[in-house]
């Protein structure tokens, strides 16, 4: 019986090369080592067309090839058998091959000799393993359908949106076992991906951001496919992506820089996994280590199935958020704080906020914190819901998708890390308050 | 046709193996554990496991066609050589020393990229009644490590 390709992956990942063997024309073989191939479903795989070499021109001629695999961990030996299809240039397999091969080539001491030209799917046409002896397959670190089975009953109990960003990120530590990660959201109107939740660096970086096409995550949400790297490149380090996309697309200006995005600066493995919900991108799951080969093809289906229960979630609450009832719009609110005043000054081109001198935010989260303070100060108002801010055109929401809750948790989580006496407390559903503890002193520059 | 250098190369610790091709045009391939030279260096011996080389064996029985890779983990250096005289010959036992002396040579390539020892003794194992061995007289070689000069004809590519 043919073996099933899900169940050798780890023969794919390149720590022990691939051969692929080809005839030529005349019935003269070849052979050569493969710096990757890449799982596509049960039926499909896709090998790496970097040269326009021996290989490929007998692939063209004879498109039956035979692909020779050797498991690192079990040393079982497998002979594919495989005929070539097509070859993508562009798109998320092209994209998934082409950040692998960056951190394969950066290892092996290939970089600027790997390109990735192509990706050549091939149908599986059969899988013989050879004979041979073999080694147990060592026991995983995590069962992952228990941890999938615990987030989802742990995620299908959150009651509001902040829980469950709280949960989805305690549910990676805990369940996954994954120490280092950030739980980003997508502004579908600036291009760019916000921080909203990390774990595992000395700054949370809540508000930092990244532009859409930019490193391991501003590729996975542009193509929506999750991207893994197995090895430090520095093709996609992130100061770099973030550099040269932002000044390729023009965002330099508009993009967040003064917030530091969090990351491990020598990050070996990465992996960014799409969170959607209704065919529309919510946000990103990245996740990352220092150790080599970290994350694998069951790593990475273990988050893409948490990142779709995590996906309709957010949208759930996200809807349930922006239908709640209004609350009374002139509520008293309590007596006037006292003490030094605290100045609060908006920029409008950029809807900046500092308090005192130190900024805060800018964007969409900073327009919706200038719009509290202003009904603050001229009416004394503490209480605000969603479905207001909605339609306040002060804020000018990108638009009805946009995640309101989302903007609400990064500017909540601004106002508590820089502790200036603002903060805001949810207080139902759809509902929030504003929580001053110093006289404000409004400035609009 | 293999000059002093390729010809020490490939007794060092590289990683061996060998493909041929049918006549309905479907290639083969297996790995092997080591090679010598023989008839004054004009051809090269393989060892092969039979169980694992079927395939090969009958297409180089059939046509006498067949491709031999060898590469070096630590440094990529790769070279294949062609022939199409190759023959099946039975395995002397007195070769055996070269394999043990091939795997442990392999394994010091390959243990700093992070492969077990175990895998690899296993990836190697064989039962000497298993042994075979593929002779021939390489007529081209070629350059495969990596990079713009891939794929070059050292010599004798027609």
């Amino acid at each position: 019986m043919s073996v099933r390709i899900d169940t050798i992956r780890e023969c794919l990942d390149g720590v022990i090369p691939g051969l692929i063997a080809t005839c030529d024309a005349d019935g003269v073989p070849n052979m050569a080592y493969l710096s990757q191939v890449q799982f596509v479903d049960l039926e499909h795989v896709a090998l790496s067309y970097q040269f326009f070499n021996k290989t490929r021109q007998n692939v063209l001629v004879n498109p039956t090839v035979r692909l020779l695999l050797t498991s690192h961990l079990t040393a079982g030996q497998y002979r594919l058998s495989l005929r070539y299809l097509r070859t993508e240039t562009a798109g998320p397999l092209f994209e998934q091959m082409k950040a692998k091969l960056a951190g394969i080539a950066s290892h092996t001491g290939m970089s600027g000799v790997f390109k990735l030209l192509g990706s050549d799917v091939y149908r599986i046409l059969d899988i013989e393993q050879l004979p041979g002896p073999t080694l147990a397959l060592p026991p995983p670190s995590v069962n992952y359908l228990t941890a999938l089975r615990r987030c989802s009953d742990r995620l299908a109990a959150c009651d509001h949106f902040e829980n469950l960003l709280n949960t989805a990120v305690d549910c990676l530590g805990s369940e996954f076992a994954i120490h280092h990660l950030m739980l980003l959201m997508y502004d579908d109107a600036g291009q760019r991906l916000y921080t909203l939740a990390s774990r595992g660096y000395p700054a949370s970086g809540v508000g930092s951001e990244i532009p859409v096409g930019a490193g391991v995550i501003g590729v996975c949400a542009r193509e929506r496919t999750p991207i893994r790297i197995g090895y430090t490149t520095s093709e996609y380090a992130y100061g770099r992506a973030i550099r040269e996309n932002a000044a390729a697309s023009g965002l330099s200006a508009a993009l967040e820089t003064a917030i530091p995005l969090p990351g491990l600066p020598e990050a070996a493995s990465q992996l960014a996994v799409p969170i959607t919900a209704f065919d529309r991108l919510v946000g990103v799951i990245y996740v990352e280590s220092t150790a080599d080969l970290h994350f694998g093809y069951d790593d990475e289906d273990a988050l893409v199935a948490f990142a779709a229960q995590l996906g309709m979630a957010i949208a759930h609450h996200q809807q349930v958020a922006d239908a709640a009832e209004e609350p009374a719009a002139n509520e008293p609110g309590p007596s006037p704080p006292t003490g030094k005043p605290l100045a609060v000054r908006h920029f409008s081109g950029s809807d900046s906020v500092f308090l005192d001198d130190d900024y805060l935010i800018k964007g969409v989260a900073g327009a919706i914190l200038w719009a509290l303070v202003q009904d603050h100060a001229e009416r004394g108002r503490t209480s605000f819901s969603n479905k207001e801010l909605r339609i306040d055109p002060r804020i000018r929401l990108p638009g009805v998708s946009d995640n309101l809750e989302a903007r609400l948790v990064l500017l909540q989580r601004r106002l508590d890390e820089r502790r200036a006496g603002v903060t805001l407390v949810k207080t139902g559903r759809g509902r929030f308050a504003l929580s001053v503890e110093r006289p404000l002193q409004l400035i609009a520059s | 046709m293999i000059d002093h250098d390729n010809a020490a190369f490939i007794q060092t610790g590289v990683a061996i193996s060998l493909a041929s091709c049918g006549a309905d045009r479907v290639p083969n391939n297996v790995r092997a554990l080591g090679c010598k030279l023989v008839d004054g260096g004009q051809r090269v011996a393989i060892f092969v496991r039979a169980s694992q080389a079927r395939a090969v064996v009958a297409n180089i029985a059939e046509n006498g066609r067949v491709a031999a890779v060898f590469s070096l983990p630590s440094s990529n250096r790769t070279l294949q050589l062609k022939g199409s005289d190759a023959q099946t010959s039975a395995f002397d036992t007195t070769d055996l020393t070269l394999i043990e002396r091939h795997t442990e040579a392999f394994l010091c390539e390959v243990l700093p990229e992070g492969v077990s020892e175990i895998a690899v003794r296993t990836i190697h194992a064989y039962s000497p009644a298993d042994l075979t061995v593929i002779v021939f007289t390489p007529t081209a070689a070629f350059s495969q490590t990596p990079g713009p000069r891939a794929g070059q004809a050292i010599v004798g590519a027609a």
